[in-house]
């Protein structure tokens, strides 16, 4: 009896085990396609929550999403469009879009390799994009997430070619680990709200980044390299820029981070390296520049117009040709108790709290002559302009109107790993120091006892 | 042959200072032309304006907004020191002075920032525009002068 009832509780116990099973597999088909398939056709037969998985090959046709389904490339897929309209277009909710390489599509200014029409929660994940205006065009759509694509325009002049990612309208996205090359713009964003962008890579395009009418977007951990200019935020709001890198933007009009007429923004420990112009600002208000590296630019800092409510703290100015250009009214750069560590500062720290007693000066007459004058750049390092800057650091009063209060005496450690170096370059130079010691106290030692 | 040379280099000269200075729109180089106001570069060729003061000197801007905001809110240049201004008509992308312009502003019309303003050649292509996008105003120089720019807020 005791075994019986032990047998029953076991059958009951596999079936509801095997209905557990198989559950999802009547509710979602995996529908498997090969070369000779229409993916169309299977899309257009397939129920919610599908999964077409698509097998390797060129398939030469153009695609319209219109219910929540998965397609799914194995290595190898292919979906080339005919230089007309978009690739793939989605008109549904909760689309997945995965591993596909989609080519081809036409070139007006709106063509897209993915268009999303409308909808939300639609995953577009480790695609490839060659020969599309946009990679992926995204219109007033939410809660998208975007990750792991690779994407290069059109080749022509990049005033011809379209984004990587554009986005107009909508809110809530995520966009991650996406590689764009040259293409206009890597990630555009007009009138979007709540975006996070994070590790994205944009080389060899017009602007890595740019937002207009954005509000509340998150930038971090991306890297911006050989663009025009880096990032670009234009009459957006709440934006939030920590930890990128923004490199090498040495285009005759190029910016490391160009921000113009913008409210309430943050930069914070990005690296801001050799840029035509690291970080220029016209026309904004609370602005906070916290902790960025501005190094080995031709203008590390560029002011124009009317810049309010700015903070700008423990920054480390080092190896720019200019270190600033401000040629508009009165400005301090520091809070009041800390400034930046500007690496042409020349004086002491008598009392040893790594705020130097002298204020720094940024910006000289001959920068407001250059203003007016572009063309008198030629004396720049002149013996001319040499003496008269030094001539007009004698009288403060004539041009002290930009002015850190508190500069450091040394730069700010940035980050964890820079802090390593320095202990074991110290340890070599008290090896080093120790071996001159020795060797001098040997030299007298010699010296005389053989003289 | 020295004589020949002399006489070149007086045509030359005279030439140079004959030259009356022309007004006539400039090309746009995409690659290094940036809009006056807001930095942009005139990637989006068609909607692109210019400016000439009476100096002669040319000012480029990417949408007919930044233009009116270089004149009437930065104060950059007074009204009376401009010779002329160029729109394009978007249909046929030719320049056009600003006063034979016919323009249509729909908030909904993309324009590179976002003023939703776009020119035209001819009052029908104003029109025409109108009926393909199924809303937007048709306005004149006078009007568009009354206009208010979403700058202005």
């Amino acid at each position: 009896m005791r075994h019986f009832c032990l047998k029953e509780v076991g059958i009951i116990f596999l079936i509801v085990l095997i209905a557990l099973m198989k559950s999802p597999t009547v509710q979602a088909a995996d529908i498997s396609l090969s070369a000779e398939d229409s993916i169309q056709e299977a899309i257009n037969q397939a129920l919610t929550g599908d999964t077409i998985v698509i097998q390797a090959g060129i398939y030469t046709e153009e695609l319209t999403i219109d219910k929540s389904i998965t397609l799914r490339g194995e290595e190898g897929v292919v979906i080339e469009g005919d230089g007309e309209g978009n690739v793939i277009t989605i008109v549904g909710d909760g689309v997945t879009i995965e591993g596909l390489t989609v080519e081809n599509s036409g070139t007006e200014k709106d063509n897209a390799g993915i268009y999303v029409q409308e909808g939300s929660n639609h995953v577009i994940k480790d695609n490839v994009f060659k020969d599309t205006m946009n990679g992926i065009y995204i219109n007033k759509s939410t809660k998208n997430v975007i990750t792991g694509n690779q994407i290069s325009s059109v080749s022509d002049h990049f005033s011809n070619r379209g984004s990587g990612i554009f986005v107009y309208g909508g809110s809530d996205h995520t966009i991650e680990e996406n590689v764009m090359m040259r293409v206009q713009d890597g990630v555009y964003l007009e009138s979007v709200s709540n975006v996070h962008l994070r590790n994205n890579a944009v080389l060899g395009s017009r602007y890595g980044l740019h937002f207009m009418f954005a509000e509340d977007v998150v930038a971090e951990e991306n890297q911006m390299k050989s663009n025009i200019t880096g990032l670009m935020i234009m009459d957006s709001t709440r934006i939030r820029v920590l930890n990128n890198e923004v490199i090498e933007q040495f285009h005759v009009r190029g910016f490391g981070v160009l921000i113009y007429e913008s409210e309430d923004l943050q930069l914070e420990g990005n690296e801001i390296r050799q840029n035509s112009t690291g970080v220029s600002l016209e026309k904004t208000v609370d602005v906070d520049i916290t902790r960025n590296l501005i190094s080995a630019n031709q203008v590390g800092l560029e002011f124009i117009g009317e810049n309010k409510n700015n903070i700008f703290i423990e920054n480390n100015f080092i190896a720019n040709v200019v270190q600033s250009k401000i040629s508009n009214n009165k400005m301090q750069l520091d809070n009041g108790e800390v400034g930046n560590y500007w690496d042409d500062y020349a004086s002491f720290d008598i009392n040893g709290d790594g705020i130097g007693e002298e204020m720094y000066k940024a910006g000289s007459l001959y920068d407001q002559l250059l203003e007016k004058q572009p063309y008198w750049q030629f004396f720049f390092e002149s013996p001319s302009i040499k003496l008269w800057s030094q001539a007009e650091s004698f009288f403060p009063s004539l041009s002290a109107d930009v002015y850190d209060e508190n500069p450091l005496v040394e730069p700010i450690q940035l980050a964890d790993d820079s802090e390593k170096g320095e202990t074991v370059r110290d340890i070599g130079a008290l090896i080093v120091s120790m071996a001159f010691l020795w060797f001098s106290i040997l030299l007298i030692w010699l010296g005389r006892h053989y003289t | 042959m020295k004589k020949l040379l002399s006489c070149l280099l007086l045509f030359v000269i005279i030439a140079g200072c004959s030259n009356e200075q022309s007004f006539e729109p400039v090309e746009i180089n995409p690659e290094v032309d940036v809009c006056e106001v807001c930095n942009m570069s005139l990637s989006n060729k068609d909607y692109a304006t210019q400016l000439f003061s009476k100096d002669g000197d040319v000012f480029l801007f990417d949408d007919i907004g930044c233009m009116f905001e270089y004149i009437d809110k930065d104060q950059q240049i007074a009204r009376e020191d401009i010779e002329v201004q160029y729109v394009r008509d978007l249909k046929t992308t030719d320049w056009i002075q600003i006063e034979n312009a016919y323009f249509v502003y729909n908030p909904d019309v993309w324009t590179p920032m976002a003023n939703g303003v776009v020119s035209f050649g001819s009052e029908e292509s104003a029109n025409e525009f109108v009926q393909e996008q199924g809303k937007g105003e048709v306005l004149n120089y006078e009007q568009l002068l009354e206009h208010k720019w979403g700058w202005e807020g």
